[in-house]
């Protein structure tokens, strides 16, 4: 039977529409710049700041507004590799990755590379161990996946109860700071803003579900990258003379670790497992930049790396990316830009780390008695920074920085024109905004495909699906709000914390689902709920005081235990029937048709046959 | 379309390219970061080399070992007759 899928014709202009876009973003900061020289007034400019891309977002959203489901949860599997990979990119890096990496890479330097050679790692493994599989399987939601891989509701209904905690966490934890970004920006309440950002994620996703999500996450994804770029480059240019921030910072960084050596900055030998994460407060710098395993040890780095890796690798609210992609070759290369655009980020953030951290020793190696700066001074108004004593001369311990203020002080600190602080900001809120779209698009799915609808394999036809759909992302959006406004976590901690929950349920289970054919619905259903378990006890214990392990790597235990009950039960139950080793085969094969369209059609033929 | 007895070759084929992707990268990435320190004492672009290789030379593995992948699997896949129709 050879039935021929028509080839989802890739639109042509995408580029001439981003690229206007991104004429339109930059215009409003060019915009920006010159009317503060002509002395208008700079909240009603960083106002300007935040809302004229929201309106662009706002115009993308409801201009993608769609009737077709598969249009509604797959952006009608048609989204070129490039840009499916900046939003893969983006919405792994989001305001967490923009705002908490940079202040992490800032405080411990070195240690806080786990974070990036995890997620790194973790897209590695997504491109060769599960992309191809998921994308030639074409389901919208992890938990559909998984249900109809094993052909158990159960399975489906337990698994979409279980990845909506994850995807809550990360929702709320973007929401935050994207929301701290835009009160900064506008001098807004938090509550004025969250009730902004409830309205804006609501038009920007509920016309079109994954379609809207999808533009709208490119618009967000170029302006975020674009727009943390830009001021790091200008810095990059006044310290080095060349605006290529993300290889030029070497130098600065040896001068860096010689003033540190000046300063006396101690060379910690942390134990193995010690896993000192900076709180997002004010605190002086802790260890040095380049020297590896002072806050956290080097077992613990690895460790909390591997569980970065399977977090990242499993993440049910980026997986769903791929059914986007127009086929199993493009859903491969979406991971070759994802991995690169990633990487692009992780050094932009780690140029500013160093730059920010040659201001600082810069004052602090200056001999003679202590004075301070105007830069210095405009950070404490801001809140990023304190100034212990003002004795004869500054030290290490005498200047507090704030960890997710970092991003900020550096456009303050190198003396930049105001408007380049708003536009960081701006960015921050883009890339919060892509984050929080993906997480609250992926667990809308969720709710209205596997929970609303799980129980049966026949979803309704027409206006009744989608409007399931878009009651879903209502309440997602509703629970992300929520929970940004009421929890007072660390939004890194939440999002490791979601993290190491999504990779010990989903990622043993997921592997094993392509990688070994005797898998049985059982197994799957043990592993699930065993890694579920087991890392949210470990997260509970570890937050305790003196606790052997940090909350953080709770999923060091949760994945080997997820493993074991996997495999064990399937071993202790019936080997799958015929049908389901069938289904094996075609997903491992990249040609043929899309499972999930196959399977949804038999299911109907069936039902007619019985009907008849 | 793949032809039945072509699919247990493909499928073995597309194990070994897994392991070659990943068994290299996964050793890199696990082995560099604890030698970091003994290499931060050379030098490259100005970067202490410990924390070059662990910040941009993942990076760059990690994009060439996806876009080996990427190359070779198609390979594979066109080989056994196992790639999409379009």
């Amino acid at each position: 039977m050879a039935i021929v899928t028509p080839a989802r014709s890739v639109n042509p202009r995408l580029g001439a529409y981003f690229g206007i876009f991104l004429s339109g973003f930059f215009a409003i900061a060019l915009l920006a710049l010159i009317l503060d020289g002509l002395g208008v007034d700079g909240g009603l400019l960083s106002l300007a700041m935040l809302l004229g891309p929201l309106l662009l977002y706002l115009g993308i959203g409801a201009s993608t507004a769609t009737t077709d489901p598969l249009d509604f949860f797959a952006a009608g599997r048609r989204v070129p590799a490039f840009f499916n990979g900046l939003i893969l990119a983006m919405a792994a890096f989001g305001a967490t990755g923009l705002v908490t990496f940079t202040g992490l890479l800032f405080m411990i330097g070195f240690d806080a590379l786990f974070i990036a050679i995890g997620a790194l790692a973790g897209f590695v493994i997504m491109a060769v161990m599960l992309a191809p599989f998921l994308r030639k399987f074409g389901a919208f939601t992890v938990p559909s996946y998984l249900g109809r891989r094993f052909d158990s509701r159960p399975l489906r209904i337990v698994t979409g109860v279980l990845v909506a905690v994850p995807m809550v966490m990360v929702l709320g934890a973007e929401i935050k700071l994207a929301t701290e970004a835009a009160v900064l920006l506008s001098g807004w309440s938090h509550a004025q803003v969250l009730a902004l950002f409830f309205l804006v994620l609501l038009v920007t996703l509920l016309p079109g579900g994954m379609r809207s999500m999808t533009w709208t996450s490119v618009a967000q994804g170029l302006a975020a990258l674009v727009a943390v770029i830009i001021p790091v480059a200008i810095v990059a240019s006044i310290i080095t003379t060349l605006p290529l921030p993300q290889l030029t910072h070497g130098p600065v960084l040896r001068a860096v670790g010689r003033s540190e050596a000046v300063q006396g900055l101690p060379i910690i030998l942390p134990p193995l497992l010690a896993f000192d994460l900076p709180e997002p407060g004010l605190q002086p710098i802790m260890k040095r930049f380049s020297d590896p395993f002072g806050a956290i040890g080097s077992g613990a780095f690895t460790l909390s790396m591997l569980s970065m890796l399977a977090g990242v690798a499993a993440a049910p609210w980026l997986l769903p990316r791929l059914a986007a992609a127009p086929g199993v070759y493009e859903a491969r290369k979406t991971l070759g830009w994802a991995t690169f655009l990633f990487g692009v980020a992780v050094m932009t953030a780690s140029s500013v780390a160093v730059f920010m951290r040659d201001y600082l020793l810069d004052l602090i190696a200056r001999s003679g008695p202590a004075v301070v700066p105007p830069w210095l001074a405009e950070l404490a108004k801001q809140g990023f920074a304190s100034i212990n004593e003002t004795g004869t001369q500054f030290t290490v311990s005498s200047i507090n920085i704030a960890r997710d203020g970092v991003l900020y002080s550096l456009p303050i600190a190198a003396g930049l024109p105001h408007m380049l602080l708003d536009l960081t900001l701006a960015g921050v809120v883009a890339g919060g905004l892509v984050a929080a779209s993906a997480a609250a698009t992926a667990l809308g799915h969720v709710f209205s495909e596997d929970l609303a609808l799980g129980g049966t394999w026949e979803p309704p036809h027409g206006a009744t699906r989608l409007h399931l759909g878009r009651a879903g992302i209502w309440l997602a959006v509703g629970l992300g709000i929520l929970g940004a406004a009421f929890s007072s976590a660390d939004p890194l901690r939440l999002v490791l914390w979601a993290l190491a929950l999504a990779g010990s349920t989903l990622f043993p289970v997921l592997v094993l689902s392509i990688w070994w054919k005797r898998m049985n619905g059982f197994g799957a259903l043990a592993g699930v709920l065993t890694g579920f378990t087991v890392t949210t006890f470990g997260i509970l214990s570890g937050l305790g005081q003196g606790a052997a392990l940090d909350s953080t790597m709770a999923a060091v235990l949760g994945l080997p235990a997820a493993a074991v009950a996997a495999i064990a039960v399937t071993l202790a139950t019936p080997a799958p029937g015929r049908h389901v080793l069938e289904f094996v085969r075609d997903i491992r094969v990249p040609g043929g048709e899309i499972l999930y369209d196959r399977e949804m059609r038999t299911q109907r033929l069936k039902k007619q046959r019985q009907l008849a | 379309m793949i032809e039945r007895r072509e699919r247990k070759p493909y499928w073995r084929h597309t194990k070994w390219q897994m392991m070659a992707s990943l068994l290299p990268f996964m050793a890199v990435i696990i082995i560099l970061p604890l030698y970091a320190d003994r290499l931060n004492s050379n030098k490259f672009l100005g970067f202490p080399l410990g924390y070059f290789l662990a910040a941009h030379g993942i990076i760059l593995i990690a994009v060439v070992t996806v876009a080996i992948f990427v190359r070779q699997q198609d390979a594979i896949d066109h080989w056994h007759g196992a790639h999409e129709d379009n």
